[in-house]
């Protein structure tokens, strides 16, 4: 593949892909360990509100959604513990009313936007260098959180009350993972989709968690199979001429199912 | 010998629902206080207020002199046993791994266990006799096994009150004697203060120095020996309690073979 490694976009679309894998890896070993697919699949449809807003309004699409999806994960928390309904309901409320809110404003704005196509199916090949700072800086900040609250983490995933006991700010650190998922969904929007996004945050995680003993070997598998989907995935697309997204996605599933027939056997 | 644990006029509502009432408790360091009640008795929101997770409606509790919620940002003060759960069978920890938990406060932020503090943490599983299953996967263990690395968890802390939440959960009626013996060596050697609640009143009698029975009001009974009769019972579970004698023959049994 040199001559897909001499065009400036998959340059581009591969420093974003390794960027977003890492990203990807680390939070989806939590995500796994903490049960919290839904809770990404229902902050990553709530983004395309997010976006909408931003076209709408004239924002830059990616600041808003983070900024919306933050608030539709602290509204999907707080209204599922205050509120007397379980988890799964509040995710399904908060993300059909967001999809619906994107889709008012679409219907608003009254032009067919080909952009919002970008965002809902993903398009990593036409990011752009401010996209890729952007994604390097975000990349850098939510990393650097998670990995400096990386035993409180641990242990409020192995138990929450004990943590609470061991002088842990549950609460705080429960807000700052949520912010931390939902940045790192909007980040990744641009090279998976809306739609996809929780593949990412899903399948490397799990994949990990077929093989590794310990916290730190399944992050490190979880980002190394986040990568090579990424990677692999970019240049299935490219050879086969399919959208990278789609390409990133299966391929991730790939490596998911020879990792379960091999745990199975082995 | 000094107060480990004082309730004064305690209640807690919850909901609008008074789940303690009226609770007087005094616990001196160095004794194994059990305390036996039904589900729904709170048992669980006794333990939660000891420990400074659930604030009470009315009435004071101080541990050690202190308000618990100013303990539990203090080093290796609780050593603590909540209820056992259902561990994700593919948990990514091993033993060890949990046992090192009850030294994350140690080690502060930013840094993860160091030697010092593994060196403590086999110590503790060595101290609970399952130092050969440190680089075992720990959800795959029995839930004895669980139990006692637990145990060793919250020893790793160097606390200076043990609370345990049912421990006795999942663990068969043979391990349960090893268990309950195992904690009894550890408050003599450890000079431990112990505070265990559980629904198990058959073998907690024979362990612990000291008795009380819950069910939103708390009967203080001291010694356990002949404390949980058929009156004591009946008032805490309700009626069409059968005490039962176990000697060499079952009661029960005799009269059902008659």
């Amino acid at each position: 593949m040199p001559e897909a490694l001499a065009s400036p976009f998959m340059q581009k679309a591969l420093m974003a892909g390794v960027l977003v894998s890492l990203l990807t890896g680390l939070i989806s070993t939590f995500v796994v360990l903490r049960k919290m697919s839904f809770v990404g699949a229902g902050i990553s449809h709530a983004a395309f509100g997010g976006v909408a807003i931003g076209f709408y309004a004239g924002f830059n699409p990616l600041l808003a959604a983070v900024v919306y999806a933050v608030i539709v994960a602290i509204g999907i928390e707080t209204t599922a513990k205050r509120g007397r309904i379980s988890e799964d309901v509040s995710i399904g409320i908060f993300y059909s009313i967001s999809m619906a809110i994107g889709i008012a404003l679409v219907s608003l704005s009254q032009s067919y936007n080909i952009d919002l196509f970008g965002y809902l199916f993903g398009n990593i090949l036409a990011i752009t260098h401010d996209e890729i700072i952007l994604t390097l800086i975000t990349s850098a900040v939510v990393i650097a959180i998670i990995l400096f609250f990386l035993k409180e983490l641990f242990l409020i995933t192995y138990n929450e009350e004990l943590a609470r006991v061991s002088g842990i700010r549950v609460n705080l650190l429960n807000i700052l993972f949520l912010v931390a998922l939902s940045v790192s969904i909007v980040v990744s929007i641009r090279i998976v989709g809306i739609i996809m996004v929780s593949a990412l945050l899903v399948v490397p995680g799990a994949t990990a968690r077929l093989f590794a003993k310990g916290l730190r070997s399944m992050i490190a598998i979880s980002c190394a199979a986040g990568l090579v989907s990424v990677v692999a995935g970019l240049f299935f697309s490219y050879q086969y001429d399919i959208a990278p997204g789609a390409g990133i996605v299966l391929t991730s599933a790939v490596i998911f199912f020879t990792s379960l027939v091999l745990k199975k056997r082995g | 010998m000094s107060r480990a644990i004082k309730m004064e006029d305690l209640s807690v509502v919850i909901k609008g629902k008074e789940v303690l009432k009226n609770i007087h408790l005094s616990l001196d360091e160095g004794i194994f206080l059990g305390i036996v009640g039904p589900n729904g008795g709170g048992k669980t929101t006794l333990i939660r207020t000891v420990l400074g997770l659930l604030r009470p409606t009315t009435g004071t509790v101080s541990v050690f002199g202190r308000s618990p919620e100013s303990l539990l940002t203090e080093d290796g003060a609780f050593g603590y046993l909540p209820q056992q759960q259902n561990i994700d069978p593919n948990f990514p920890a091993t033993a060890l791994d949990i046992v090192l938990m009850g030294r994350y406060r140690s080690a502060g932020a930013l840094r993860w266990p160091g030697k010092k503090d593994r060196e403590k943490a086999v110590q503790a599983l060595s101290i609970m006799g399952v130092e050969e299953l440190k680089d075992s996967q720990y959800s795959q263990l029995s839930g004895g096994q669980q139990q006692r690395i637990s145990i060793a968890r919250a020893l790793a802390g160097d606390p200076k009150i043990l609370i345990l939440d049912e421990p006795s959960t999942g663990i068969d009626v043979v391990g349960q004697e090893d268990f309950y013996h195992l904690l009894k060596g550890l408050q003599k050697k450890m000079n431990l203060t112990i505070l265990m609640v559980s629904h198990d009143i058959g073998t907690v009698t024979t362990y612990v120095d000291e008795i009380a029975c819950l069910n939103i009001n708390l009967y203080y009974h001291g010694n356990p020996l002949g404390a949980l009769n058929e009156k004591v019972l009946t008032s805490l579970y309700g009626k069409n309690v059968d005490v039962l004698m176990h000697t060499d023959v079952c009661d029960k049994c005799e009269r059902l073979r008659k």
